[in-house]
């Protein structure tokens, strides 16, 4: 077997690898580029449906069904850097206001939960909420996106507090998800501070 | 000769050396997908795409690689499925990946995909590497779909999200949490390699 020379056993290798990364760049780069306008379209279209859910309106399935509807019955509020501080919901086609939809984000277990919470037009109930992003335990604390969880927030005054899975509760309770404690408490908390934040941040 | 070469790479990963219960290989990922039969389908179905396609990759380039820096490539080489597999859920499976969340960035880290481009690929012509990265990919993935089933069932007394169990079933808690994938998982090897090791004693009478 013949020794091997400089340039293969040291510059070689370099070489080498300097190409094979900008090959496979490349490829991701070119199959991000083509897709990067749908999952943008995906993502708000997700904002999108939490914000309508949240202000009780029905859950749309397709998308041309909830540009339309979001775009007759929410407007934006926005801050002097333009962020969005809440949404203003109105009957499509009418003026009266219907509600406000604030999005928040508050600690879970594993990391940050964001929500869209609608509130009434008297800022003292709530219309529903919807979960827009979890990182909770799949199966345990993860069923805070299951309907059963986010519909029973709707028509509920704060500040709520938890009951345990499968027990009535009152006008400011609702139920905890049993084996996910903390999830249920991070969300009862994330509500809780929304309800108490909209007085302040909502002026009508 | 090539038809028996493929049989054995097949009766091998969903076997003898199967990655799961036999090398005892992607270990974390099936303790953390396996609660929920959805998760877990998507997972392996993202794992049996990246494992075929990197062992190819890496033995249609086995002859030019380094062999000082091959593990960098084979890492590059799975690292950019991975992204690639990730990009095609978020654009066109939102839903599912928002359900997945981090774990199928996680792909790249899962040792089957490594072991077999490093045990295998290596050595092997490109097609027949193909095939063993997908044979290894559904000896992963049945060990694991029968971990979600026994898991979601009793856990969540539901497959597929469906509720199958009735009212009568309180749900196990814990085999929703880690502690159940390990129960589960340690009795599904106990049962196979019990099995194996009976028919080994019957080959040799």
């Amino acid at each position: 077997m013949s020794e091997k020379t400089f340039f293969q056993k040291r510059v070689f290798p370099i070489i080498f690898m300097l190409v094979i990364t900008l090959v496979f760049i490349s490829v991701t780069t070119v199959i991000y580029t083509f897709t990067q306008d749908i999952i943008k379209i995906n993502e708000s279209l997700v904002l999108k449906r939490a914000i309508l859910k949240a202000a009780g309106f029905e859950v749309l399935q397709a998308a041309a069904d909830v540009e339309k509807l979001y775009k007759d019955a929410v407007s934006e509020v926005k801050d002097q850097n333009d962020r969005t501080l809440y949404y203003i919901i109105t009957k499509p086609g009418l003026l009266d206001v219907q509600g406000y939809v604030i999005v928040s984000t508050g600690s879970g277990l594993w990391g940050d939960i964001t929500a869209a919470i609608g509130i009434n037009s008297a800022k003292d109930q709530l219309t529903g909420i919807d979960i827009i992003a979890q990182n909770e335990t799949p199966g345990l604390g993860g069923r805070i996106t299951e309907p059963w969880f986010t519909n029973q927030f709707k028509g509920k005054g704060g500040p709520l507090s938890l009951v345990p899975e499968g027990e009535t509760a009152n006008s400011n309770e609702v139920q905890a998800i049993t084996g996910a404690s903390y999830s249920s408490a991070a969300m009862k908390a994330i509500v809780n501070s929304t309800l108490q934040d909209a007085q302040r941040i909502i002026k009508s | 000769m090539e038809a028996f070469k493929v049989k054995r790479v097949f009766s091998d990963d969903l076997g003898a050396n199967n990655p799961v219960f036999a090398q005892i290989l992607g270990i974390c990922s099936t303790l953390a997908v396996t609660n929920v039969v959805k998760n877990t389908v998507v997972m392996c179905v993202g794992l049996i795409f990246t494992t075929a396609l990197s062992n190819l990759t890496v033995s249609a380039m086995r002859e030019y690689i380094p062999a000082r820096i091959r593990m960098m490539v084979e890492t590059l080489i799975i690292a950019a499925y991975v992204i690639i597999v990730d990009i095609v859920l978020k654009a066109y499976l939102p839903d599912i990946s928002r359900q997945l969340g981090p774990y199928v960035g996680l792909i790249i880290t899962n040792c089957i995909i490594m072991g077999r481009a490093e045990a295998f690929a290596l050595s092997n012509p490109p097609f027949l590497s193909f095939l063993d990265g997908i044979a290894s990919g559904f000896g992963y993935s049945y060990v694991l779909l029968i971990i979600a089933i026994v898991r979601e069932l009793m856990g969540s007394g539901s497959i597929w999200g469906i509720k199958v169990l009735g009212d009568w079933w309180t749900n196990w808690s814990i085999m929703v949490m880690a502690p159940g994938a390990f129960f589960v998982l340690a009795i599904f090897i106990w049962v196979v390699k019990g099995m194996r090791t009976e028919e080994e004693k019957g080959e040799k009478k």
